[in-house]
């Protein structure tokens, strides 16, 4: 029997970048197949070439055996190929039922009207006929992330797709919402469709994948089916050398108090508590972790601690001093570097080129500011220093941020806070949206920080992130911490548990709460690398 | 057993009120005329006994109408323009050129005479309409294909029209102030035409795929793109309408009195912008942009009689009453959502 989808010897070529180099992909049918590779890989533009987006310099796309010629998306979702893109393409103030059959209405009345109880019956009937629990009249806006890819899935299905081709589909949703959809991909391949999607999480590709195919610099490096390979195999065949999946902290005894938080509280844009009650202390030389499902008040908690919140009861207290209430500006003088969640939003002006990016925050002070002129070849050379410490592509100070994939951007904003000196890091997803190649890098450099005597609160949705990392691990929940744990010791069902909002009733993971027991831990967890 | 009333009427009226803030809306416009009614009524000596009788006026009732045409049509155009995800501040222009062109045209073609047996005012008030809807398409184009400012193309329709039509009744009739014609459409046309594209209006945008892909358009062009749907088509189809409700809305004015009055700020004096006022305190919905743009029309034919009254306030500050209104709305209202890709250019990936 042919492959349902069968990509042969496909060669893409753009002005000057080979993108894909006689790339073959093979996918049985009803079987999921994961593309794995880092960021700018050639992941993406075989998946346009299969979708119709790019036409192929060389080679042949057979689906089912037969050879195809797309000239536009429409051609591929006639033939049955439905792409689900990683930024969803619905329309917020409309509903499911109106996303779902959009360009594709049934009409009544010689086309002069919407059928709307047919459309709502067959996006119903689809959506029975997989288990995906969507109201078809319900408002996109107002469905959580993990049900908006869902009506994206039905989309596809809606216009009779039998390969389904996701764009990173984890990159938004919540570890729960991830199960979910590993879920869905299940009920899909029973009934026969086909599944590829795109990744660059290994994990991710192992536990959802039959088979996973590998780029490298365009170049399919291999096939493997996903029981034969280890993390580590992979990991190795994406970056072409061997990585260090865990990266190893020494033990360290934590110095002065850097930050205190005491009984914080704080509201969130709609006046809503989002932070209920948290207290911590975080010493020099000590990463202190903060892990949780996204939108458990982490946002406010840091938006709080780097001044751009005002909390509504509690105490802030950096480097001996109160801090709540004081601006922006106080913070980062004092030397507070803080690596937002949303880089583009936060931490970069994206029409700015990076070496006015470089000096953001740091505009007010010397060398790059004296009697009220910027110095710009102060500041060019600076942004040049961290493009080239921290191995920023393309390495151009000229370049505007927006022309940076993510993942440069993110290293970028490392690089310019961690240059700042800083006394106290605030990270918050600071991997996120890079590959495990430049992770590991961040990683290294969070981790030299802690070495040099500087304190790291380090925010993450990524659990093994913040585990592996930390010196303590909190875990928020509500806006409370439902404990704080010795991520050396803590197995992954007590951080689910912990996370879902319940709490261990045993001693002595509660007595880590204490403040005292940070000089234990740290020993606790040095012991444990020694072991491991 | 259930009253079958019930499940008739109710799910139409919700579907066209549509929501709370175009329900209160209505409701506190028809309260206030109703407390001027009854206190009109009770005190026929006073000042409210005088804005009681102007209020419910037949003459007032007409020229009610005729003001409200421009405003309401016009607004309806916007709305469809917007919608798509192009501003349109050209409506100004739009109306003034429709002013000019029917009157012209209606002149040309010389009343009493027809032109395939239509008679020439209506041939007038069709020519009216192309001329919006040609200078609409040219805004469209320099809008969509040539991803101008919208906002800079708009000024720039009414700046154009604001010129050349005074400028073309000097041309043609020698002065900027075309001779009347000495025929005129009745309110009642202007009055039907209003309401029935109203409800044209709310079937088109909630009720076809038409309107559906507007307003994908003017959302997430990319969702519409992606499913295979131009949206530069769409948006040309929502400009185009602007033009064409325009159009309507300016020969109606025109030609409710027979002539085009070109000095100052032209007969259609900032009409254009109080549509998109209207269509904005009407959230983008027909019904409220109707019963906004009547609710401004109704302060300006008051404001005209009132200075008629002859109290001891001076006529330019009775004059900015419907202006005064119009910014406590817009001060009070503050609600509307703008279309998220409104004034954005869309280009496809491919």
């Amino acid at each position: 029997m042919n492959p349902a989808v069968h990509m042969d010897g496909i060669t893409k070529r753009f002005p000057g970048v080979v993108a894909n180099d006689d790339v073959d992909l093979a996918v049985e049918r009803g079987s999921v197949h994961a593309l794995l590779g880092e960021n700018g890989a050639g992941k993406t533009t075989l998946m346009n070439v299969l979708y119709g987006l790019y036409e192929p310099t060389e080679g042949t796309v057979f689906l089912d055996g037969e050879p195809q010629s797309f000239d536009s998306p429409r051609d591929a979702i006639d033939a049955g190929v439905g792409m689900i893109h990683q930024h969803f393409m619905l329309v917020d103030p409309m509903t499911v039922w109106e996303n779902v059959v959009l360009g594709n209405e049934p009409k009544t009345w010689g086309g002069l009207r919407v059928d709307e109880d047919a459309a709502r019956e067959a996006v119903a009937d689809l959506s029975e006929r997989y288990g995906f629990d969507v109201d078809p009249d319900a408002r996109i806006e107002d469905v959580s992330v993990g049900v908006q890819q869902r009506v994206e899935i039905l989309k596809a299905l809606y216009r009779g797709a039998d390969v389904l081709i996701l764009d990173e589909p984890t990159a938004v949703l919540t570890p729960q919402e991830v199960e979910d959809l590993y879920g869905v991909f299940e009920e899909l391949t029973d009934q026969g469709k086909t599944i590829i999607f795109i990744s660059h999480k290994l994990s991710e590709a192992l536990s959802a994948a039959d088979e996973i195919t590998v780029l490298r610099d365009g170049v399919n490096v291999g096939t493997v089916a996903s029981g034969d390979v280890t993390r580590e195999d992979l990991a190795q065949m994406m970056v072409g050398r061997e990585v260090l999946m865990d990266p190893a902290t020494t033990p360290q005894e934590p110095g002065e108090r850097v930050l205190e938080v005491t009984d914080l509280r704080a509201d969130d844009d709609r006046g809503v508590e989002a932070v209920s009650g948290i207290s911590f202390e975080l010493r020099a030389g000590e990463v202190f972790g903060v892990a949780g499902v996204d939108g458990n008040g982490q946002s406010q908690l840091v938006e709080s601690i780097t001044g751009m919140r005002d909390p509504t009861e509690g105490s802030i207290t950096y480097l001996g001093e109160p801090m709540a209430g004081e601006s922006r500006r106080e913070h980062i003088d004092r030397g507070m570097a803080f690596i937002p969640e949303d880089r583009q939003e936060r931490g970069l002006v994206m029409s700015y080129d990076l070496t006015e990016n470089g000096i953001l925050g740091s505009q007010h002070d010397p060398p790059f500011a004296e009697n009220g002129r910027l110095d710009w070849r102060a500041s060019r050379d600076h942004a040049e220093s961290v493009i080239e410490q921290y191995d920023v592509r393309p390495p151009n100070a000229d370049a505007e941020a927006e022309d940076l994939s993510g993942g440069n951007q993110q290293k970028f904003i490392v690089g310019r806070e961690f240059e700042r000196d800083p006394e106290l890091v605030v990270a918050m997803h600071p991997t996120r949206g890079v590959d495990i190649g430049s992770t590991e890098f961040l990683h290294d450099r969070l981790l030299e920080l802690r070495a040099e005597g500087k304190a790291v609160l380090l925010i993450s949705s990524k659990l093994d992130e913040v585990q592996g990392l930390s010196d303590r691990l909190a875990v928020i929940h509500e806006g409370e911490f439902t404990g704080v744990v010795d991520p050396g010791t803590v197995t992954e069902e007590e951080i689910g548990l912990l996370m879902a909002g319940e709490r261990l009733d045993d001693d002595s993971v509660e007595g880590a709460a204490l403040h005292d027991a940070a000089t234990d831990l740290a020993g606790d967890s040095g012991d444990e690398e020694v072991d491991a | 057993m259930r009253n079958p009333l019930a499940d008739l009427t109710i799910p139409v009226l919700d579907d066209l009120i549509e929501s709370d803030y175009v329900r209160s809306l209505i409701v506190g416009t028809v309260g206030v005329l109703g407390v001027l009614l009854v206190f009109g009524a009770l005190f026929p000596e006073t000042v409210v006994g005088d804005l009681s009788g102007i209020v419910f006026s037949t003459s007032t009732a007409a020229s009610t109408s005729r003001l409200a045409a421009p405003i309401v049509l016009a607004g309806l155009g916007g709305i469809f323009a917007e919608k798509s995800g192009v501003i349109n501040i050209g409506l100004e222009g739009l109306l003034i050129i429709s002013a000019f062109v029917s009157v012209y045209v209606a002149s040309v073609v010389g009343i009493g005479n027809t032109v395939l047996g239509v008679p020439a005012i209506w041939v007038g008030f069709l020519g009216g309409i192309a001329a919006s809807t040609a200078l609409a398409g040219v805004f469209g184009v320099v809008c969509i294909e040539f991803k101008a400012d919208q906002i800079i193309a708009g000024l720039a329709v009414w700046l154009i029209a604001l010129g050349l039509a005074p400028f073309m009744s000097t041309v043609f009739f020698g002065g900027v102030n075309t001779p009347n014609l000495g025929a005129r459409i009745g309110w009642r046309y202007s009055a039907t035409m209003v309401v029935v594209a109203t409800v044209a209006s709310w079937w088109a945008l909630n009720r076809t795929a038409f309107g559906k892909h507007l307003r994908a358009a003017g959302e997430n062009p990319k969702a519409l793109d992606t499913v295979g749907i131009s949206v530069s088509k769409v948006r040309h189809a929502g400009v185009l309408l602007s033009g064409v409700l325009s159009g309507i809305g300016g020969s109606a004015l025109a030609l409710s009195i027979g002539q085009f009055i070109g000095s100052g700020e032209t007969m259609v004096q900032g009409k254009g912008f109080i549509a998109i006022v209207a269509y904005l305190f009407g959230n983008y919905n027909p019904v409220g942009t109707l019963g906004a743009g009547v609710l401004f029309a109704g302060l300006d034919a008051t404001q005209i009689r009132l200075q008629q009254l002859g109290y001891a306030v001076p006529d330019t500050l009775v004059q900015t009453i419907p202006y005064v209104v119009v910014i406590v709305v817009l001060a009070l209202v503050g609600r509307t959502r703008l279309p998220e890709a409104a004034g954005e250019h869309y280009e496809t990936e491919d």
